[in-house]
């Protein structure tokens, strides 16, 4: 801990975690306490990659004073032994080097090698522990070169060439793209810019003189090259947070002072070499007390706002009363600050924001507009589950394995570039492969049982967004029996969903029972599809399978209702027997009854079917109850007689044999 | 009275007894009804009370049809008697045949259940439409735009490493967070706005106890024209405390999220030890709970929104992990397991 600093670790803990950042533990390591910091709340402020920067915020947040160990006064003003040449300052906007001689290269004293790996870094030899050491301190990455080992005196920035690869300090080889910045002298890459150095003119116990790089790079092009390669340096990490271009030179003195004490008799050769693009101050930021106050929701006054934003050594100049004019620290220029926003979580972290009252807004009351599509599914989720059927959620993947078991071609599936597993590798148009293997799972357990699940089909399409399809797909399972009552049951939750719907046979899809197998119509449009699951699919037992695209019955249910006047006068009933061949659906002969009756029809009821004698082989006898009626009159037995025979003469017409 | 008189009543009580002694030995309805026929139907011996009169002198007639009309009802009470003890005899017979077990198991399915993500999000869908907030759907498969770029995370920006992307074939991706819906409400409501989109989300990450590549999320947001960080702290405590049914207890502190400035994590006191400090809350007597923050200007401003004008709040809900503090499930691999022993527990 800090000498001087009053508050307890525990504490230290607290406050920066209300304060700056999340904080997860507290180690003891080498008789120090050490705050263990969650990078990702990092990932905006480059400044607190370095222990500086969160001592400027423990200065800021406990009334203490900072102290820079950075003396600008060391750098030599001789004129530099090395030239630097930038190839494009977009991508390098700064770089700057020292160059030394008469380096002793050793361990490094205990003091250095315990403070480094008490936060996690390995101590390797006194040059590179100070590199690491000022990285650590001022978040600045820096690199050290044998310069024994390069060729020219002159550092290029530069994109990588056609064909040019590296052998970098992890012993891996990297082939290089154009896009990558590598630095390089005259022979070619001597390091993969901001991510890693190479090998080759690594730091070893024979070196004698180096070149100590500090620069800046442009954060998104390091990342990228950081992604490509799959290498997260420590440099890297830091640089693709958008680094302070103008610490590259306050790292290079606080590193001069370090080498001088861990490496005994060392000189510097030359003064600095220092190329850069003109650095742009950011432009000042108007704050408003006003603005805050409304924002937070909470009383604040302007030299407390002052103070604040001076404590982070903001730059603050009063224009009018209560109106600031903010300039930006550079470390907190480069894009975690430009705007008033921004300001706004300083002044509201540092106040605190425990220190804000909860308070109801003064909003319109208003109906909120109506979402049908989900209305609809709740309903069908709440039927489903009051009808026995348990509701699961499968993945929205599926693999070429699954769909090879329903002999499905993967082709129109869309495809997962970068699945880390091998069952995701692509999108489900489909939910019934994973029915399939939620009834293989559980059918291991239980001989009976029903579920459902309610989820989206994804269709791709032409550049545009993929289709996704709300689909409900209901599965009974039984181990026993011959499968009829599961197809009837998911029939009636059918007619329970879609009053009035139409199951017609249809031709079977591979994966479908070849004689059980029925498309699901409602108001003359297709909703969905009922059938057994194929036997070749690997269950044992028999699935039945109700698979309904819920986009199409929620459209389909729009019908506004509307009352109709209760019948007047009776109705008359007579029923027909209808011989047909076995397999003739009665569903069919029902249609050809009712259009025959035409329209004093009032129900056609199915009632019974027989096979057997006196009926011819291959046959069977189909009865239905035919109710007729008039909504002015009650129809005459003369009629009744005219409609029963106009059936009769119908059906005989169409085929049929009546048994009358 | 005349002797052909005496002997006329005399036949009658004979006739009488033969009824009484047939009604009583009638068992079943049809044998009654007989026996009724026989004594009591029209052409039976008291169904012609004309006939007996007939031959009797005019004198004594009164007296014989009074004689005849008692028999005659003291056999219609005695025949309705006979015919209720032999209902009544049957009712007793079918009824004790009529033994039930009610303790065997009823036939038929038992109720189904709804997934337990389903029950919490059904759970916050109505508690955010009972304060006017409209439900949006979004959807999974989402545009690099609607994912990132217009959440203020530009190609590069480091937070694109905080999730973890699943990146298609075709370009798309699927969405790592319901926060693009914030985007697409934006759209298409304009402001003043309030709204939720709950849904499911993928990260790539490798499966484990408390890992998931697929969970489900509740994004929501409020955008009017004077919106504070003292109104959103009033509706995350005003929704969590109806949430978890108590008095919740909430803090902010710095988070960073691109598409919030100020970001926040919200942190609610431990429900388990309520401050004090346990395992579940690694004694810091607080759980971290939900990332929120006021909607960055430039997530306005690329949604057609004119931050000078308007502002607004945002968060993010995990619906599993609430499934999973409100149950106590331990291991998240169980929600898409599928597994009937875990589902029906619901």
């Amino acid at each position: 801990m800090v000498p001087g600093l009053k508050t307890s670790p525990q504490e230290l803990l607290r406050l920066i975690t209300m304060k700056t950042a999340e904080c997860e533990g507290l180690e003891r390591v080498n008789g120090d306490s050490v705050i263990e910091v969650d990078n990702k709340s990092l990932t905006h402020r480059p400044d607190l990659w370095g222990h500086h920067g969160m001592a400027r915020e423990v200065a800021a947040i406990t009334g203490n004073a900072l102290r820079d160990p950075v003396s600008l006064d060391l750098l030599p003003r001789s004129p530099a032994d090395i030239a630097i040449e930038i190839e494009d300052f977009a991508l390098c906007p700064r770089y700057s080097a020292l160059v030394f001689e008469n380096v002793t290269v050793a361990d490094s004293p205990a003091w250095l090698r315990e403070r480094l790996e008490s936060i996690g870094l390995n101590a390797i030899n006194n040059i590179v522990d100070v590199t690491n050491y000022v990285m650590a301190e001022l978040a600045q990455p820096m690199h050290a070169f044998d310069s024994g080992k390069l060729h020219g005196k002159t550092i290029f920035v530069r994109s990588a060439r056609a064909g040019e690869g590296i052998a970098a300090l992890n012993e891996e080889t990297y082939q290089l793209r154009l896009s990558n910045l590598v630095i390089a002298d005259a022979q070619g890459p001597i390091a993969i810019a901001g991510v890693i150095g190479g090998l080759d003119s690594a730091i070893g116990p024979e070196t004698k003189r180096i070149v100590l790089e500090s620069a800046n790079f442009q954060a998104a092009n390091v990342r990228k090259t950081s992604v490509a390669l799959k290498l997260r340096t420590d440099a890297s990490m830091r640089f693709e947070k958008s680094q302070d271009p103008v610490n590259t030179v306050r790292g290079l003195a606080r590193a001069l002072e370090l080498l001088s004490q861990v490496s005994p008799g060392i000189r510097l050769v030359g003064g600095l070499a220092d190329r850069k693009a003109e650095i742009q101050a950011p432009p000042p930021i108007a704050l408003e007390v006003d603005w805050l106050i409304r924002k937070l929701g909470r009383a604040l006054t302007a030299s407390q706002v002052r103070a604040i934003l001076e404590s982070l050594e903001f730059g603050v100049s009063e224009t009018a009363p209560g109106h600031f004019s903010v300039t930006v620290p550079s470390w907190r220029g480069t894009k975690d600050i430009s705007i008033k926003d921004d300001l706004l979580e300083e002044v509201g972290r540092m106040v605190g924001y425990d220190s804000i009252t909860l308070q109801a807004p003064l909003i319109e009351s208003v109906v909120p507009p109506a979402n049908p599509g989900r209305a609809y599914e709740r309903r069908v989720r709440n039927m489903a589950a009051a009808q026995g059927f348990t509701e699961v959620h499968n993945y929205s993947f599926v693999n070429e394995d699954m769909l090879a078991a329903f002999g499905i071609d993967p082709c129109a599936h869309l495809q997962v570039s970068n699945p880390i597993a091998s069952d995701q590798t692509l999108l489900r148009r489909s939910l019934v492969p994973g029915i399939r293997k939620n009834i293989i799972d559980n059918s291991r357990r239980f001989s009976s049982f029903r579920l459902f699940e309610i989820g989206r089909e994804i269709h791709s399409r032409q550049s545009e967004l993929p289709e996704e399809i709300p689909h409900f797909v209901a599965a009974m399972y039984e181990r026993e029996g011959d499968g009829s009552a599961s197809l009837f049951e998911l029939k009636r939750l059918a007619e329970c969903l879609m009053p009035g719907c139409d199951v017609q046979p249809a031709s079977a899809r591979p994966w479908e029972h070849p004689e059980r197998a029925a498309l699901v119509v409602w108001r003359d449009q297709p909703a969905g599809r009922l059938f057994e699951l194929h036997p070749a699919l690997g269950i044992e037992g028999r699935a039945g399978i109700l698979d309904l695209d819920l986009a199409a019955l929620e459209r389909l249910d729009r019908g506004e209702k509307r009352y109709q006047p209760l019948r007047r006068f009776p109705t008359s009933a007579f029923d027909l027997s209808v011989v047909a061949r076995l397999r003739e659906p009665a569903g069919e002969i029902e249609k050809r009854l009712a259009a025959a009756a035409g329209d004093s029809l009032v129900a056609a009821e199915f009632v019974r079917a027989y096979a057997g004698p006196p009926l011819p082989e291959d046959h069977k006898s189909v009865s239905f109850r035919m109710t007729v009626g008039a909504s002015d009159r009650t129809l005459s037995s003369d009629e009744v007689a005219a409609i029963r025979n106009r059936v009769i003469e119908a059906m005989r017409a169409s085929g049929f044999d009546l048994r009358v | 009275m005349t002797a052909g008189t005496s002997e006329k009543l005399a036949s009658m009580q004979k006739e009488q007894e033969n009824a009484l002694a047939a009604i009583a030995a009638a068992q079943t309805e049809e044998a009654l009804e007989a026996v009724h026929v026989q004594y009591l139907g029209r052409k039976a011996f008291f169904g012609q009370v004309g006939k007996l009169l007939g031959s009797i002198p005019p004198e004594e007639r009164p007296s014989a049809g009074k004689a005849f009309n008692d028999i005659k009802q003291a056999l219609e009470e005695a025949y309705n008697k006979r015919a209720t003890e032999i209902r009544l005899q049957a009712q007793n017979q079918r009824l004790s045949a009529e033994w039930l077990d009610l303790t065997l198991p009823a036939p038929g399915p038992r109720l189904g259940s709804l997934h337990p993500v389903t029950q919490i999000q059904n759970e916050i869908e109505d508690l955010f439409t009972s304060l006017g907030f409209a439900v949006l759907d979004g959807p999974e498969v989402e545009t690099e735009y609607h994912n990132f770029d217009a959440l203020n995370i530009p190609p590069e920006h480091p937070a694109r490493d905080m999730q973890d992307t699943f990146w298609l074939a075709d370009g798309h991706l699927l969405r790592t967070h319901t926060s693009p819906v914030q985007v697409r409400g934006m759209e298409k409501l304009g402001p003043p706005l309030r709204m939720i989109a709950p849904g499911r989300v993928f990260r790539n990450e490798e499966v484990d106890a408390s890992h998931e590549h697929t969970f489900y999320q509740v994004e929501g947001m409020m955008v009017d024209r004077n919106v504070s960080v003292a109104n959103l702290i009033y509706f995350m405590k005003t929704l969590l405390s109806a949430i978890f049914h108590r008095d919740v207890k909430v803090r902010l502190r710095p988070g960073y999220f691109p598409f919030v400035e100020p970001g926040f994590e919200l942190d609610i006191q431990c429900l388990i030890c309520g401050g004090p400090g346990c395992p579940v809350c690694k004694q810091s007597g607080w759980v971290e709970l939900l990332p929120c923050g006021l909607v960055h200007p430039n997530v306005l401003r690329m949604s057609g929104i004119d931050p000078d004008e308007w502002g607004g709040f945002a968060f993010g809900l995990g619906l599993t992990r609430l499934a999973m503090m409100r149950y106590g499930i331990d291991d998240i691999r169980l929600f898409a397991s599928g597994d009937l022993r875990f589902l029906r527990q619901f």
